[in-house]
């Protein structure tokens, strides 16, 4: 699966001089990225803060292959991603990757076991292997007696935990959360970050969580601090002391 | 069942859509019906007059009665090619009092010399086939049972007079079913009493003949042998069954075409409809598209989505239109089958095909805001609220 990256494969994420610019109007652009580079260690939890319109989220969706870079590239786990050809996206993002969303982001009009059977499905599971896995998930989560609610009749925290289940549904190199606690509270925030890192802990998988709780951020291994479309500050870089500090 | 859920996610919205579909469906059913009844009377004719003439006097058509010589029967048998002249009494069962659909009730009095040559099959439900000598018994045809309230062996008026019911035809979806056949002179009888004064003192019922069916040889067209009819007996013309289908066949075709189209119309404004739904839905679940592609859906899997769908409101549409078509149908046949005339024929064709016609319309009314919706950009679609 790995062989194409010279670079070290301890690296699960690797984002080369990435920029990001949005058209608006005739010569008017948004740079919601400049240059951004980083690493991201397989198996680790990377934090990414910054204030508002910093690029977080554009950043996010670019290795997540939802959206694509006006320059440079992003590498998978020694795959370069950020130039496949569209056909090939929907596989990479349902076998590789897991999404959490801010929000609401279940289907309302499915079942907490077919939301997260869903992205099975999508893999290529057949719905009885695909409702089987999404079980075990919800039971892993805490909600093996709340699979047939739907999202209207579960709370908050309860759709947090369906929406992680079905990020982990496929067994993904990654999980990508945009802000997945911003709209809990403290507890319930602090229930999902120790379940995530539960996850983290006993199956390896990476975490990569864009937020603004410095709570949040303290229990990942790996903070980046972004501004203005670029990294301003990255622990991982600090430890070995190898490159730049910005600002 | 997560489809319907998710049709149904707008109650009023989709059973307005579905309503849509059903009347569109119970249209093309109701017309169609009336279509397909014409046409299988017509395919019937076209069959009966398969290898025959129909020879009459002057020029006017076949059925309308007017009265002939019996004398007429030996000069159409001896034209080259006639292997029988049958004589035949046409008449109304009873004096029609409105514009009638289709084709009315028949009397058909018949001298039977062309029984055993006839090539169109007929088989009795019940009881027997009219023989020389019968005399006031009589065949009734399917759709008149209830009408005249036959049974075989029992004795029933026609026009005035007590017949008894020797036969009763099985249903044959055409011409037949509407007809009661009795004996040459019965039927000479009966008709001999409708004409005017005038006609009645000069003419002797068992002189008159409303037609002659003249039974034509394999080896002879029936085309020609018509046209020989018509050129070598002075008075007289015949119809071949190419005739026969031109003029009779084409008429009803133009007319079941029309209606049929009349019916399709008001089902393809059930399918606008479903453009309108589906265009709906899909911008209300802009966020929901941007979710299933960011977990993994191709745009190949959208689409199916969204016309499974959209194909779910064409299939619930089209068979309650099927169900409400053919409830109306049977009511309005049963009602027509007191005076015998049943308007309507759902056949299983005409059934399938409109409920197949719904069920592409709503793929093909789904198509568009499926193939837009499989289109959406994951990111944009995400930040939609
Ligand atoms: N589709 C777009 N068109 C134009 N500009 C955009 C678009 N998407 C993002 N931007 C701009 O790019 C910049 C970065 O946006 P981004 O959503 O990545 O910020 P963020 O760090 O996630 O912010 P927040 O913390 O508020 O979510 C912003 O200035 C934003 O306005
Ligand atoms: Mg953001």
């Amino acid at each position: 699966m790995s062989d194409a990256m010279e670079g070290n494969l301890n690296q699960i994420v690797e984002v080369i001089d990435l920029h990001k610019s949005y058209r608006l109007g005739k010569n008017n652009f948004v740079h919601a990225l400049r240059g951004t580079s980083l690493s991201i260690k397989k198996g680790g939890m990377t934090a990414i803060m910054g204030p508002s319109g910093s690029g977080k989220s554009t950043l996010m969706h670019i290795i997540g292959s939802l959206d694509t870079p006006s320059k440079g590239e992003v590498w998978l786990a020694g795959n370069r991603i950020d130039n496949l050809p569209k056909k090939k996206l929907p596989k990479l993002r349902a076998s590789k990757m897991g999404f959490i969303f801010q929000g609401f982001n279940l289907i309302p009009t499915l079942t907490a076991l077919e939301n997260v059977a869903l992205a099975a499905e999508y893999k290529g599971l057949s719905r009885k292997e695909s409702a089987k896995l999404a079980r075990e998930r919800l039971d892993v989560v805490g909600l093996g007696d709340r699979i047939r609610h739907r999202q209207s009749e579960l709370s908050g925290g309860e759709q947090h935990r369906v929406a992680i289940a079905r990020a982990l549904v496929n067994k993904p190199d990654i999980v990508l959360g945009d802000e997945p606690t911003g709209d809990l509270d403290t507890e319930t925030s602090r229930e999902i970050i120790q379940m995530m890192k539960e996850v983290n802990m006993t199956t390896g998988t990476t975490f990569v969580l864009v937020t603004h709780d410095p709570e949040v951020a303290d229990s990942c291994d790996h903070q980046i601090q972004m501004r203005d479309g670029s990294i301003v500050d990255d622990s991982a870089s600090k430890i070995d002391g190898s490159t730049k500090t910005l600002s | 069942m997560r489809l319907l859920r998710n049709v149904f996610r707008r109650k009023v919205r989709s059973i307005l859509t579905i309503l849509g579909i059903v009347i569109g469906v119970f249209a093309l059913i109701a017309m169609g019906s009336m279509a397909e009844k014409l046409t299988l009377l017509v395919d019937g004719g076209i069959e009966y007059y398969k290898d025959k003439a129909i020879v009459s006097e002057g020029g006017g058509m076949a059925f309308m009665a007017s009265p002939m010589s019996k004398d007429r029967i030996k000069e159409v048998e001896s034209i080259d090619g006639v292997k029988v002249a049958q004589a035949e009494i046409n008449m109304l069962l009873e004096d029609l009092e409105a514009v009638n659909f289709g084709q009315p009730p028949m009397i058909v009095g018949t001298d039977l010399r062309g029984q055993e040559y006839e090539s169109f099959e007929i088989t009795f439900a019940k009881g027997r086939d009219l023989k020389e000598g019968d005399h006031k018994k009589v065949i009734v045809g399917s759709d008149l049972v209830n009408k005249l309230d036959a049974k075989v062996g029992k004795r029933i008026k026609i026009r005035g007079e007590k017949f008894e019911v020797i036969g009763i035809l099985e249903k044959t979806l055409t011409g037949p079913d509407l007809t009661v056949v009795m004996s040459l002179a019965d039927a000479q009888e009966l008709y001999h009493k409708t004409l005017p004064d005038v006609l009645r003192k000069e003419l002797k019922a068992e002189d008159l003949v409303t037609g002659i069916t003249a039974f034509v040889d394999e080896d002879h067209d029936p085309d020609k042998v018509a046209k020989t009819i018509g050129k070598e007996i002075e008075g007289l013309s015949a119809m071949g069954p190419k005739a026969f289908q031109d003029q009779i066949g084409s008429a009803v075709g133009v007319f079941s075409a029309i209606i049929t189209l009349i019916g399709l119309v008001a089902l393809m404004v059930g399918g606008l409809s479903v453009v309108n739904t589906m265009s709906m839905s899909i911008a209300e679940r802009t966020k929901e598209i941007g979710i299933r592609k960011a977990i993994g859906a191709s745009s190949f899997k959208i689409i199916r989505q969204f016309l499974m769908e959209s194909g779910v409101i064409g299939i619930i549409g089209g068979l309650i239109g099927l169900g409400l078509g053919i409830a109306f149908t049977s009511v309005a046949n049963a009602a027509g089958n007191e005076s015998g005339t049943a308007l309507f024929l759902v056949t299983p064709r005409l059934a399938i095909s409109a409920v197949l016609f719904a069920l592409i319309l709503g793929i093909i009314g789904g198509f568009f805001p499926a193939w837009r919706a499989s289109r959406l950009n994951p990111v944009e679609a995400l930040r939609y609220e």
